[in-house]
Parts: structure tokens; sequence; C-alpha cells
């Protein structure tokens, strides 16, 4: 049978590879872990992949704002090639540094088609350092986002030292009305943050946890999903365990809410291209 | 041409970093400034176009949504501006990274006299604001004159079209690269040239060198290759391997023990000989999982069947107490090099961190080199830095408060990796060099920084301690380096590697050299960050992120092509052979050839008097002291003092979930804010098996004796195991031992015979924990010098020491993660158990440290019960049988219910007379149920349902029904010795007081 391919991107300080690799093939995909320059020299070629994930990481350390020089290298070296990519109808995934990295490339927001601008910043955190926290995200339900189809409420950890997201007003605006904002930072019951720290760890405007293009292909999000790959990931799982046994059940090896975003990645290049 | 870029966020968009500058200045200094706004600057000195230097301002260094930059002085108002940028030779992370990202962009490459640098001003508005308070900010918060420059301006002398002006600070050296011959007609002389040059020679080990360059043969050999007296560069090999730090002289030593009280004396050959290698091979033998210890850069134990793990700790004291962000930054990113360079080399997959300080809000008389505040600051950063950026998870680590560490502070680093158990068919765990492979150095270049830095840290610290070791780690350039290896590994281009650290090429060499007995290497060809260093410096800086990697020649190319990819230097300097000789050759000259033999020539090992005095003897007594009537405000004191209170401002800043492995994470509880006994990780996601990771420290213990500090501290670290579903059967440990000075002087060390006897007693409990409950030590280092001599107020300087202290660091290998336990309680109706005798056991604990008392009951450790109750507990938590399983600590049952019951969120009553006690010391009040530390208890909640077999299990041992989870309220209620009830404190009251000292720290 024919299988999705996914690329996965590493090097120069990325480091969440291996995780989003394995979460690509929990969901059934082949991973293929590649260097960028890789992809630069010639020797992997990106039209041989259904989706390319840009994943966490400190891009070139991070020095000069996060994800911008990997996003230039991109660009400079591969520029016409992840427009083409884009346009043959295949995903991108972009998270945390591959969040930032897409919207310094421009291939976020996609705002009129225009894949190229840069109008949108996820930059340093209010709280003024980085966090390691676990956080509620609430879906759009009515987003073309080909990752979050069906889905409702999801927990994934936050780790970043610049998530804020940032644009003018009628930019987010424009996001809104068209259901491009995937994911807001919530409570458990999946209400806005409102700002309230630390359910919004980073003080990002409208509690945006992540977006995507008009076309709900490209995707871009601060919070791991791949690093919610097993149950035992979530910090309550013990105590959904021990509530679960005495009544009877148990917290079966189910697909995680992280795994599934992928699957549904994996899905929708199977319904559109075999 | 020099350029200078400013970038700064719009006016409109918070500056989160001036912020914290403004909130720091306020609460350290009482500084107001009203308005703060931070200024990145990007010196460019090379021949850019204008166009070009647009481009790279536009599309490097300036984000358009969020900032504006200028090529001339960005005009922001001011009262006050302070301008930090770097000396000359710091390492500049960010500097070249802009370089690779502008040569990428341009398509150039940049000679040697261009470079990009980084620096930052800080606009700062106030109507108070005087010149000191800039200075002060300048001096005290913003920079440390060992690494950077300041300059400050007033609005009135600024000049808005030259601005800070700022020159790159880059090397120039302006010399010719030389090595010295050293005269040694006498001993004396010897001496003299080892404090002239800092080589800091042991006196008696100066006959010996003496002695092998004066011998014949060896003056014929050296004819040979055009050398007579010795080199400067042979002296500093042999300085760096004889150093403590590198050969562990402390440990190796002879130890002549007198107990004074019980009149009787010992000799002590070697501590490591007989208390740390003998149980390790011996335990070795009994254990299949050891796979490799006590000789490569970290012990190696079996994972499963495919994977072994690796292990080592470290610490990096000295550095980080002149810089501390240098210092943690270069001691975390260090660490991470040990597991990278054992074996053929492990992937990276947890970390750790531990940091011993002084009081952070001490304002008495003296003047240590950072103030404990800041130097604690600057370590959290570091290590934040330095992990988050190596894609390693930050599982695990303590903050620990004492005065002592106020002469030198500790900063403790642990590093695990994970490696398959076979490599291209051969063990990864074995390693070696031979003759005909090249030796390849890659990863950074090499400067002037951290030279004599080995030499440095196996000394106490003085005015005259030099600074030039201080550096700054890199970990995106060894990130590159990490991948790039594991690749590298996986092809099988790697017979051996070693990381460069302590003594750089000296060591890495040095000691890979003795395997194939022999090397050639050419000075000249090693990559070098500025030109005009001599010989010596090349082969013993300790500039950072290198590796030393055998490959043999015909593979080569393909290692070559691999390094271009990832885009990490690698440069082949020498060669391995068989000769029996270090010979060592810059351009076709030989400026150093000794024999491979040269360190086994019968170096004298050193001496040292050890005198053991009892407690008692020493004065020590309980203090008289009535039961306390208060307990409701005394136990939120308790919970508010620095050494229990909430640390999650720390945890928080390091990313613990990367890698996607994270199973029992560092906070645990209801709302994710209570420490966690230990952490558990997945490092291979396909497996359900885990890697359960603890750490303890109770230095306080040492002011009683070190024996008992040495077997609590391991059987804490085992007991925090066992709580999280550790197993008995697999427990690896890791020893740090910090020390102060155990050399006696009469004047400069009076009480050095009586530190030595405790070092001696700490060692000899390491052996009696580790055979009692068969810990094979896969690792260990030794800091022996943890004192200060810190500056007072009329000019004289005081002697600081630190406690006795060890971390003891404790690993098992979880057969199945979904059975782990953590420690909150989680259903109401459930059961609450105290496992464990509760003794009068409150010497040196946190409740007598509260009135500033010492006592004499420290606690003890029984190991034959303890062992038992701990199979009992593994069992109980591999069944499924407890719903949450916690060690009591510092603080004891007291502070840990108050844990326990903000972890679930949930009510807890509990009758402490219930608890089961040991009177061998009389009837136990209150406060001593409370808050004594005997050691091997814990504390489980277990269902109704599970009651009786769990009560089954652990027939026969320390059990206690101590009351019941409720959720008819969140409080914790506990009734006393006398049936009344002495507690009743809300959830609510509890996390005020946990969060107090440090809640509103991010």
């Amino acid at each position: 049978m024919k299988k999705v391919n996914a690329l996965i991107l590493t090097g120069f300080g990325l480091n969440c590879d291996n995780e989003t690799a394995l979460a690509f093939e929990l969901a059934g995909a082949n991973s293929h872990r590649i260097h960028i320059n890789s992809l630069i020299s010639g020797n992997t070629h990106l039209e041989d992949f259904h989706i390319l994930a840009l994943g966490g990481g400190f891009s070139w350390g991070d020095d000069h704002g996060a994800g911008v020089i990997q996003a230039l290298k991109l660009k400079n070296h591969l520029g016409e090639k992840l427009l083409s990519f884009v346009a043959n109808g295949k995903l991108v995934i972009g998270i945390c540094n591959g969040f930032q990295t897409l919207v310094n490339l421009g291939l976020l927001p996609g705002l009129n088609n225009d894949y190229t601008t840069r109008s949108i910043s996820v930059t340093y955190n209010d709280c003024g350092n980085f966090r390691d926290q676990w956080v509620h995200l609430a879906a759009d339900k009515q987003s073309p986002c080909v990752f979050t189809k069906d889905m409702d409420l999801a927990d994934f950890p936050v780790r970043h030292g610049e998530g804020k997201f940032i644009a003018d007003q009628d930019i987010v605006n424009q996001l809104i009305a068209n259901n491009q904002v995937v994911f807001r930072y919530a409570d458990k019951e999946g209400n806005p943050a409102n700002s309230a720290f630390p359910l919004n760890p980073n003080g990002s405007v409208d509690d945006i946890a992540g977006i995507c293009d008009p076309t709900g292909r490209i995707f871009g999000l601060m919070p791991h999903p791949e690093a919610y790959n097993h149950y035992t990931n979530h910090p309550d799982w013990t105590r959904q365990k021990e509530t679960l046994k005495r009544q009877g059940k148990s917290l079966n090896d189910t697909m995680t809410i992280g795994i599934k975003l992928f699957k549904n990645a994996v899905d929708y290049i199977e319904s559109s291209f075999f | 041409m020099i350029s200078c870029i400013e970038i700064a966020l719009r006016q409109e968009l918070k500056d989160a970093e001036a912020s914290a500058l403004q909130k720091k200045a306020g609460s350290y200094f009482g500084i107001q400034i009203e308005d703060a706004r931070c200024v990145n600057m990007v010196t460019i000195e090379s021949d850019l176009s204008s166009d070009q230097l647009e481009k790279v301002k536009d599309q490097i260094l300036t984000n358009p949504v969020t900032q504006v930059s200028s090529l001339t002085p960005l005009d922001i108002e001011f009262d006050w501006c302070i301008w930090i940028g770097f000396r000359p030779g710091v390492k500049d992370n960010p500097g070249a990274t802009a370089v690779e990202a502008v040569k990428d962009l341009l398509g150039k490459e940049f000679g040697l006299n261009e470079g990009i640098y980084t620096s930052k001003r800080y606009c700062l508005k106030g109507k108070s604001l005087t010149e000191q308070d800039a200075e002060k900010m300048a001096h005290e918060l913003l920079s440390n004159s060992i690494i950077q420059q300041f300059k400050i301006f007033s609005s009135d002398q600024w000049d808005k079209d030259l601005g800070a002006n700022v020159k790159p600070p880059k090397v120039v050296l302006d010399h010719t690269p030389c090595f010295d011959v050293v005269s040694i007609d006498s001993d004396a002389q010897l001496a003299q040239i080892s404090d002239e040059r800092n080589l800091a020679l042991n006196p008696r080990d100066i006959p010996v060198i003496r002695e092998y360059f004066l011998d014949e043969s060896v003056l014929n050999a050296r004819k040979e290759v055009g050398l007579s007296k010795p080199t400067d560069i042979e002296l500093e090999y042999i300085s760096q391997a004889r150093s403590d730090h590198c050969n562990h002289n402390t440990f190796q030593g002879i130890f002549y023990y007198k107990d004074k009280s019980a009149n009787k004396e010992a000799v002590e050959n070697s501590l490591f000989k007989t208390y740390i290698q003998e149980p390790t091979l011996a335990l070795k033998d009994k254990k299949d999982w050891v796979v490799s210890v006590l000789w490569d850069n970290a012990g190696v134990g079996e994972f499963d069947g495919d994977n072994n793990y690796v292990i080592t700790a470290e610490t990096h004291n000295s550095p980080s107490n002149m810089e501390a962000y240098g210092g943690a930054i270069t001691g975390i990113v260090g660490v991470y090099r040990d597991p990278m360079g054992t074996g053929l080399g492990s992937k990276l997959f947890m970390g750790s961190y531990g940091y011993c300080v002084g009081d952070i809000h001490y304002d008495g008389p003296l003047n240590p080199p950072l103030h404990p505040r800041r130097l604690l600051d600057g370590v959290i950063e570091g290590v934040k830095d330095g992990g988050n950026k190596s894609g390693v998870p930050t599982t695990f680590g303590h903050t620990l408060f004492n005065p002592g560490y106020m002469g030198k502070s500790l900063v403790f680093v642990t590093a695990l990796g994970i490696m398959p158990r076979i490599v291209n068919e051969k063990p990864s765990h074995k390693k070696k060099t031979s003759a005909g492979e090249l030796i390849i150095m890659s990863g950074g270049r090499v400067g002037k920084d951290g030279i004599h830095g080995v030499t440095a840290s196996s000394e106490s610290y003085s005015e005259n301690t030099p600074a030039g070791h201080v550096q700054i780690g890199d970990p995106y350039t060894q990130k590159k380096m990490h991948d790039f290896l594991l690749i590298c590994r996986d092809e099988g281009l790697i017979p051996f590697i070693t990381d460069n650290g302590g003594g750089g090429l000296s060591s890495s060499i040095g000691e890979s050299a003795m395997i194939s007995n022999g090397c050639v290497v050419w000075l000249d060809k090693v990559p070098l960050k500025y030109e005009g260093l001599d010989m010596w410096e090349i082969w013993v800086s300790e500039s950072q992120e290198r590796m030393t990697i055998a490959v043999k020649p015909k593979h080569l190319d393909r290692f070559m092509e691999l390094s271009k990819e990832h885009e990490v230097e690698s440069t082949v300097i020498g060669e391995y052979t068989n000769t029996g000789k270090l010979h060592i050759k810059y351009k076709e000259e030989t400026c150093a050839y000794v024999d491979m033999d040269l360190l086994e020539k019968g170096f004298p090992s050193w001496e040292f008097d050890a005198t053991w005095i009892h407690p008692e003897d020493r004065g020590l007594f309980e203090p008289v002291l009535s039961t306390p009537s208060n307990y409701n405000s005394l136990m939120l004191k308790m919970l508010s003092q620095p050494n229990i209170c909430s640390k999650e401002w720390i945890i928080r800043q390091y990313d613990h979930e990367v890698q996607g492995g994270s199973v029992i994470k560092p906070l645990v509880g209801v709302k994710h804010n209570i420490p966690s006994d230990a952490s558990v990780t997945r490092p291979v996601l396909e497996s359900n098996k885990g890697i359960a990771f603890s750490q303890s420290l109770l230095p306080w213990y040492s002011k009683i004796d070190a024996y008992h500090m040495m077997t609590c501290v391991i059987d804490e670290s085992v007991r925090r195991l066992i709580s999280v579903g550790g197993r008995m059967d697999h427990i690896g440990g890791v020893d740090n031992f910090c020390w102060p000075n155990i050399s006696f002087d009469e004047k400069k060390n009076p009480d050095g015979k009586f530190k030595a006897a405790q070092l001696v007693r700490a060692c000899r409990a390491l052996k009696d924990a580790c055979m009692e409950y068969e810990i094979p030590l896969l690792s260990g280092k030794d800091s022996m010098y943890v004192d200060g001599h810190l500056e007072g107020e009329f000019g004289e300087r005081m002697k600081v020491s630190a406690l006795e202290t060890v971390q003891f660091s404790a690993v098992s290998v979880i057969e199945d993660i979904t059975k782990c336990v953590s420690m909150d309680p989680k259903i109401a109706s459930d059961l609450v158990y105290v496992i464990g005798t509760t003794a009068n056991e409150l010497g040196a604990s946190e409740y007598y440290d509260l009135f500033d008392k010492t006592g004499l009951n420290v606690p003890k450790v029984h190991f034959d019960r303890f062992r038992t109750t701990y199979k009992a507990m593994e069992k109980a938590i591999s069944s499924e049988l407890v719903a949450s399983c916690h060690s009591i600590c510092r603080g004891g049952l007291g502070v840990h219910l108050c844990l326990l019951a903000m972890a679930g969120g949930l009510g807890l009553e509990v009758d402490i007379s219930k608890v089961a006690l040991d009177k061998d010391k009389g009837e136990l009040a209150n406060d001593t149920v409370l808050f004594s530390e005997s050691t091997g208890r814990f504390i489980v909640t277990v269902s109704q349902e599970n009651k009786d077999v769990f009560e089954k299990l652990f027939k026969g041992m320390p059990l206690s029904l101590i009351g019941t989870v409720t959720d008819d309220h969140s409080n914790l209620k506990l009734i006393g010795m006398e049936g009344q009830e002495i507690v009743n404190l809300s959830i609510e009251a509890l996390e005020a007081a946990f969060t107090k000292p440090f809640g509103d720290y991010i």
C-alpha cells in the first residue's frame, strides 16, 4: 500500500525531530528526518513528500528572533519549492520554532493568497521568561484546518520564551472571520483564557495559540502536540488512571489527541492523493 | 569598515526584558525607574555596501511587525543610558550566528579581520535616577567586569550621531607563536617557575619531574628530535594531568585517620580504591545490568536488550562563582559532552541541576565576588539557555540555601544519554584508539579562553585567582555536533571519541593516546579563533564544544562529508601511533616529546592527617526546647522556609518535556505545583520502559557527622526512586563530593584534619550504603576546595567554608511506566498510611534550623529494615495497590503532609498519635513527631478496597494507618499526641505560605 511520506526537518539547533517523526509514524505515515542542507543541496527532494513538518527547537540559537534565520535560509534556498509544495495541495505544520519560522517566511497567515509577507510576529512572552507548562486549548470547530478536524479541546505543553502572538488588529479580525484561529488558550472547560496568566502563558493577542492559512493546509502552533504521544505524557495521567480504576475502567492505550492531530493530516493526504 | 545597527521593540509594545530590569532594580536596590527600553546593537566590521547593510538589517535583524531598526542610533529618550558589551575574546554566540546568517544571505566569506559583535544599551527614565544608580545597575545587575564592559551616558552627554560608539571587541594578539625551554637546575628553580607560570605543580611532584628530564636515556632520545630541557608545553601537560581535577589526588591519597574520642587509628591508602572502586566492581560482578564503569567519561547501564543508558554528573563551581551565567551554561553544556564521549557516543535524553548558594537576602558585611541573589539568577539562566538549547529535557533539580555556600556556591549538572547496545556489529560501550588512526578535533575553535581552568578549580578562591578561565558555552554549536556525531557513530566511522573538557587537548589526546601508546600532534593545524596563541596555550586551552575523535584514514572522506553537511568544523590535527611517545609538533618543529608512561613514574601520593572527634566531644547537644503551642503558625513558617518553599519559578524555566518522553514530571499534583519525588522519562519512545531519576543533598547533617550525612543522602535518593515505581534490584548511583579544603595548615586551615576525617567517614558510609542497597557507582566526581576568602567591611578577608556536601544521584529502570505513581492523594475516602518508624531525630533538621540550633540526634539509616520495606513498597506499586506514594524528606512528616494536601487538592484528616514511633530516647512530643527527619519513611494513600491486601504486604513492618483523604473540606487537620486538634489549615493558607518567598518570581 502507498504510504504518506512526512519530512521532518533537522539540523541547526532543531530538537523535536525524533518525537515528531514518531508521532507521524504512530499516525500511519513514513517519517523521514532530513537535514535542511540535504534539501538545499538537492540530495533530498521536497516534492517526494506529502507533509513538511518544521518542528520545535532553537534554530540558529534563536539569537536574532526565534525562527528568523531558519526562515531566511529556507526562503533563500527553497522559496519557490516551498510555494509549489503548498500550491500542490500538500501539508505544512510548524510547531513552536516551526510556527515562528512559518510566520517569518510569510507562509502564515497567507491572507489574500500572499504567502511571502511577514505580517505576524510571535515574540517574547509577557511573563518575561521561558516557560514550560501544559495548556488547555479550545479549537475553532469551523476552522478549515486539516489537522484539527473534529477536535474540540486539547491539552498540550508549551515550552517557549517567544510565543506571544502579535498582529495588527485588522489582520486578527480577518483571521477570526476566516476561522483561521485554530487554537485558543482556554480553561479546562474550553472557555477562552481572556489573557489571564497562566492559562494564556505568553500574553498572545486574543489567546491565539495556533493559526492556519485560508486553505487549512498550513498550520502553525506554539504548543507541542508531539509531546503528547503517549497517555503518560499528560500531567494528570496518574490521577486519570486512578479515577477510572475506581469506576472499574482503565486508561486504555488509545490514541492521544496529540497523535490524532497528526492522524488527521495523514488521513487527509490519503483521501486527496491516493 | 565598522557599522552599527540598532534594533528595538516598537514603542507601543511591552518590553518584557526592560520590565524585568525595572522590577529587579526596584526590589534589589530600591532604584525607581519610570520607564526602560532595551536596544540591541549589532556591530559589523566588514566591507559591506550600504545596500548589503540594509539587507542584513531588514532581513536578518529586524522583525517588521514588532521592531524598528536603524543604521544610526535610534532616537529613544532617556535620562541615563547604559551600554553593555563583551570584552575582547569572550564568546559572543549571537555574533557568531549573525555571521552564519550574513554569509548565507550575501554569499560572502568572512576574513580574519571581519566579524560581527553584539551588545546592548538600556535607556532608563526616572526623575530621581542618578549616575550612581546607573553605575550600580551596570556593575551589579547588567554586567560582569570579567566578561563585559560598560559605558554610561547621561542625556546631555549623548551624541545623537555617534551613539554608544561601539568598537569591535576583537582580539589582536600581534604575537608570533613560540615555546619556551625551562631550566630545571634545582627543585627550587622549578618551583619558582611553576609559581610564575601558574602551573600549580605539587612540590612533591617536582623532584620526579626533574629526575625524568635529567635522565640520560631521556635526554638522548630528546636530542634526536632537537630538544633538551623540558619545554613549557611539556610542563603544562604534566601540570594538567597531575592536577587534582584530572588525577583525583585527594581520593587517591593516603589518610592517617585518628579517632580522637575512641583513641583509635587507621591508615586509608586510597579512598577511591577502597570505597568506590572495590564495591562497584564487586557489584558489577553481581549485577548483569552494569555494562561499563570507572574508566570512561560516564558510566553505562543496561536499559533494555537493545539499548544502554549513560550517566554522569559534574560540578562547575569555581567559574560560576565569578561569572554565574557563563559558568553555569558552560557547566551544563560541558557535562552534556560526557555522554556524547562515552563509548562510541550516546544521544542525550535528560539532565538535571542542583544549586547550593548563600542567603539571597544577605545584607551583611562580607563581599562575595557575586551576591548570592545575583549568582542564583545567573546560574538559573545559564542552565536554562544551555539545557533548553541543547534540546535535552531538564527533568529534575534542587536549590539549597546555606550561608556556607557564600564562600563558594555549588552548581551541579547531570547528564544522561542512551545508545544502542550494538553499533555496526560492535558493543557501543567499548572504544579504542589504534596506531594509524587520525586524530580529529570537531566543533568549536581554540582561543585563550579557559586556560588553566583545571588548575584553578583545584584551588580555593582568592583575590589572585586568574579570571581568564571563565567561558560562555555555546549549546547551538554543540547541538549541531551532537546530531552529526550520532550519524557518524551509526555509520561505523568512530572507533574512539572523547570530549575536550578540563585540560583541553592535553587531556583528551594525552589520555586517548595511552590506548594506542603514542601520537603525533600537529598543533599548527588546530583551528584558532584568532592568531597569536603560543603552542602551550593551544594545547591546554579549554575552549568549549570540542570533541576529539579517532577516524581511520579510509573513513576520512565520509566523515568530512557529513561534517560539511552539518556545518560542523572538523580538522585532522594528528595521528595515533604506537611509538610510546607523546610527540607534539608545530609545523616541522618538535615542541614536546615525552614518554607516554611518564605519568606512571612514581609520582608520590598526597598525604592527609585526619582527626575525628565525636559530636558529643565537640560540644554538640540537643537544644532545650519545649513543645510549641501554636502549630498552625509553625507549620506555615516551616512551609515558607527557603529550603522548603516552592521553587516552581526555577523549574518552569527549564524544558522538561522535549523529546516527548515525560512520564513523571518535576512538578506534580492537581495544580502541577508540588515537587515530585523523582522524575520518570521514556528515553526510547517505542518502549514502555522508563528511567527513574532522583537526587538528594543533606549537607546540614555534616554539622553532626558526615557519615550519617552520606547514608541519609543515599537512603533518600533510593526512597525517592521507590516512591515513583523504581526497582531495588536496579539502582545506579553517582556521587558528587564537594568538600572544603582538607589539607591541614595551622594558620590557613586549622580545622583541615577534622574535614579530612569527615571525608574519610563519608567515604566509608558511601561504601556501606552502596553495598547494603547494592548500588554500583556508575560515575562520580569530586570538587575539593569549596572555600572562599571574602572581603569584609574593614578590608579584612574572612574564610567562609561550605558544609561537607555530597549530591547523590540515583537511577533505576522502570519495567512498565504505566504503573508509575505520583505523590498526590487522588480520591476522597482513601486511607493515609505512614510506612517506617519516627524517632527522636531532629539533629540538624529544618525544624532546629528555624531556631538556628544544630542538636545531636542526627537521623540514622537502618539498612536491613529499610531494604525489606522498600521491596514491599516496590511490590505494592507494581501491583497497583497504592494511589499515591511520597517519601518523607527534609522538614519531616508535618511538612510533607502539607505538600500532600496541596498536591491532592483534597482535605486530609490525620492523627499523628497513630504514627509508629521509636521511643528509645523517651516519649516523642508533637513537634518531634511532626518534624523529625527519620529516614526510611513514606506516606501513601490507598483505597479502602485495597486495605487488607496492602496491610498484609507490609505485615511485620512499621505500618501506621494515620488518617483519611476527604472531600468534606479542603483542609489539613492534624490531631496531636494528646488527642486534640493541633493543626487546621486550608489549602489556600498552605499555598500562600509555600509560595510566599518566591511566588511572584517567574
